[in-house]
């Protein structure tokens, strides 16, 4: 079952570099939310390193809009929707492969995300990177798993990329504040501990109701 | 549900006016004047907007539960009830905030939290006009009010525990602050006043939604089929 | 690509068994528009079923509601012996293979790669080579490693119905299924679908045209007002 999961993953980040759109498309939205940023702030050096975890949260949470608005765009042609609810596997397995897919191409946008935003910014953490990685592989976690879910309850809606965002960005307010601070706490030396965990709870219930909500959704 | 109409509302009429009546005969405030008794507005419809989210869990759940169309209409009756008490709730606080505080807008841990309840509202409306199969949308709906059913403790957790971080209780929470006897029974006298006025609202939202819904299926009914 | 027989590839799922569809006095409506009314119908192993009925007399609904995607609002539907409710639903649709108009097919992945896609979905675990057959059966062997983006309508219901050689379904819902298919195409359909019904599968599909069912064995049914009869098409050229 797992095997079917995977294999959507596989095909949506296939898919998304045979024809470089998602992928791109989040980069580049996350590079001009930073010019932005330069431009409307202008942060000196000492500026830019307390900026820093609010800019660098909330630019990931824009950018994720930029793709969970496309999460099940893929599955309008011909039909597949239809074909994956027609597969006898449970429908928490097809959450699991969708979220996979817009997990991964995430953690990619991610992972080129914070150098750029050192480079562009000026700020020296190189040293700090693997943390500012875990956390925020902990906040893509949850970020995604509700975002997923919320893009497949806006599929099918009339401006549906509108609505996306107006149903995120208010459910997302605790992984922000918590994502914010721990970061923080951990550049700046203060502390981090009960904020992770708070990501963490965020997380477990996101991805423990997720799977069977989207399986109410899709029933019938 | 259309027999309770009636009386739900003169009950409405009758509570409000008991209500309104203890409220401007009570004493004022000697620290805030008279500006206390948007209190007695701002504290109920504080609870009915989170009253009104607890009613359409429920609903909610039998919804997706029992598949009952009944409960469907209860959520879609209900959530402008929700939005309405929310916003009411926002505008008492800031107006009550400005001598208060000496500013419309403080990121008061609860005034946020009833902030983000306001926006979810507004979504769980518009989610469900943006979505062209009434069965999809009342569907789609009732798992939105699930997800926010567990994100607003989440919420409510996050910006306490946030806003008690940054500033050590200068002032403490956005109402309720101590109350004594005399103040309490026209708190009591509202709080029960927009209980039934919330009951009110919502019967007469599903009498609306149920006779908008017969319609819309006598239209379907109209064109003709192979 | 030849019509008639064609040797079904060996894959490493076999049929379950053969089964029983029925059907029992089975109502369903969108809304007040009541679409089926007491629909009867039994079909047994090596069974062929073909629904025939003007647009809109419900063929469709009762493919959908045959393959799970719509539940009756009244009556009965079995699938061998067993009553189809939610919760034996993912055992039905492993039993059975729906193939309507729309293809299910991803644009930006090869032939090979969207049945494999199929496989993985429904449990199967077919060889490279397997794939590679069964692709070269439909025809698009020259074509296995392209992008289906770029296929014609006829392409792209060979590869869909190429999922019956995958697959082996004890039941078999088809829509249409002769739709963009050319003289050869219709032929070679024919000659899959009798090795499928030989091989002791169960088939209903929905068409509106008698004369390229004919040359199956068949049972005739007329879906006429939210009821189902059996027999040809009144002045149909039927069977």
């Amino acid at each position: 079952m797992l095997r079917a999961a995977w294999r959507i993953a596989w095909k949506d980040v296939v898919g998304d570099f045979r024809r470089r759109a998602t992928l791109s498309s989040m980069l580049f939205f996350a590079i001009a939310v930073l010019v932005v940023f330069q431009a409307a702030f202008e942060p000196d050096r000492q500026e830019a390193t307390r900026l820093l975890p609010g800019l660098l949260w909330v630019t990931v949470l824009f950018t994720s809009l930029v793709g969970l608005g496309r999460v099940f765009q893929a599955e309008e042609e011909d039909g597949a929707l239809e074909g994956l609810l027609l597969s006898p596997m449970p429908r928490g397995v097809l959450f699991l492969g969708k979220w996979w897919g817009n997990l991964t191409l995430t953690i990619l946008v991610e992972l080129m995300l914070v150098p750029l935003l050192m480079v562009l910014f000026n700020v020296n953490l190189w040293q700090r990177m693997p943390l500012i990685y875990g956390i925020l592989l902990l906040g893509s976690l949850g970020l995604t798993g509700l975002g997923v879910l919320l893009a497949a309850l806006t599929q099918g809606a009339r401006s549906r990329e509108t609505l996306l965002a107006l149903l995120l960005l208010p459910l997302m307010v605790p992984l922000l504040i918590a994502g914010v601070q721990a970061t923080g706490g951990i550049l700046n030396g203060g502390e981090a501990g009960p904020w992770l965990r708070l990501m963490i709870i965020f997380d477990v219930v996101y991805l423990a109701l997720a799977p069977w909500a989207f399986g109410w959704l899709m029933e019938e | 549900m259309g027999r309770l109409r009636g009386p739900a509302g003169w009950a409405t009429l009758g509570a409000l006016g008991v209500g309104l009546f203890l409220v401007l005969t009570a004493p004022a405030d000697f620290q805030q004047g008279n500006s206390v008794r948007i209190m007695y507005v701002h504290v109920p419809s504080a609870k009915m907007a989170l009253l009104v989210y607890l009613f359409i869990t429920i609903a909610a759940i039998v919804h997706l539960w029992r598949k009952s169309a009944r409960a469907d209409l209860l959520v879609e009756a209900a959530v402008p009830v929700g939005t309405a008490f929310a916003a009411v709730t926002l505008a008492t606080g800031s107006i009550w905030g400005k001598p208060m505080w000496g500013a419309w807008w403080a990121w008061d841990a609860r005034l946020t939290s009833m902030l983000v309840l306001l926006i979810l509202y507004v979504g769980l409306a518009a989610l469900r006009s943006a979505l062209e199969d009434p069965v999809k949308a009342g569907r789609a709906t009732s798992v939105l009010v699930l997800i926010g059913a567990v994100d607003l403790p989440i919420i409510h957790f996050s910006v306490t525990w946030w806003r008690t971080l940054h500033q050590p209780a200068s002032f403490k929470g956005s109402g309720t602050p101590a109350i004594e006897g005399a103040l309490l029974t026209p708190l009591l006298a509202m709080s029960l006043a927009f209980v039934v006025l919330g009951i009110y609202l919502v019967l007469l939202r599903a009498g609306l939604v149920a006779d908008r819904r017969r319609l819309e299926a006598l239209e379907m009914e109209e064109p003709t089929h192979g | 690509m030849e019509g008639g027989s064609l040797p079904l590839p060996s894959t490493d799922a076999t049929r379950d068994a053969t089964l029983t569809v029925a059907i029992q006095e089975l109502h369903f409506n969108f809304g007040r528009h009541r679409v089926l009314q007491g629909v009867e119908l039994t079909l047994g192993p090596g069974d062929c079923g073909a629904l025939f009925g003007a647009n809109g007399s419900g063929k469709s609904t009762l493919l959908g509601i045959l393959a799970t995607r719509y539940r009756p609002r009244r009556g009965r539907y079995l699938l061998d012996g067993r009553e189809v409710t939610p919760d034996l639903g993912h055992w039905a649709r492993s039993q059975l293979l729906f193939i309507g108009h729309a293809t299910h097919l991803y644009g930006h992945l090869t032939p090979l790669e969207n049945l494999r896609f199929f496989a993985d979905l429904r449990g199967l675990r077919p060889t490279d080579r397997t794939l590679a057959e069964t692709v070269a059966q439909v025809g698009l062997g020259a074509f296995a490693r392209r992008p289906v983006r770029g296929f014609s309508a006829g392409m792209r219901k060979r590869l869909a119905l190429s999922r019956v050689l995958l697959a082996r379904p004890a039941l078999l819902l088809l829509d249409e299924p002769y739709s963009a298919l050319d003289g050869p195409g219709v032929e070679w359909l024919n000659g899959l679908l009798r090795d499928y019904l030989i091989g002791g599968g169960t088939l209903v599909m929905a068409s509106h045209d008698p004369g390229r069912v004919a040359a199956l064995p068949h049972r005739p049914f007329q879906l006429r007002e939210g009821r189902l009869q059996a027999g040809p098409a009144a002045g149909g050229e039927g069977c």
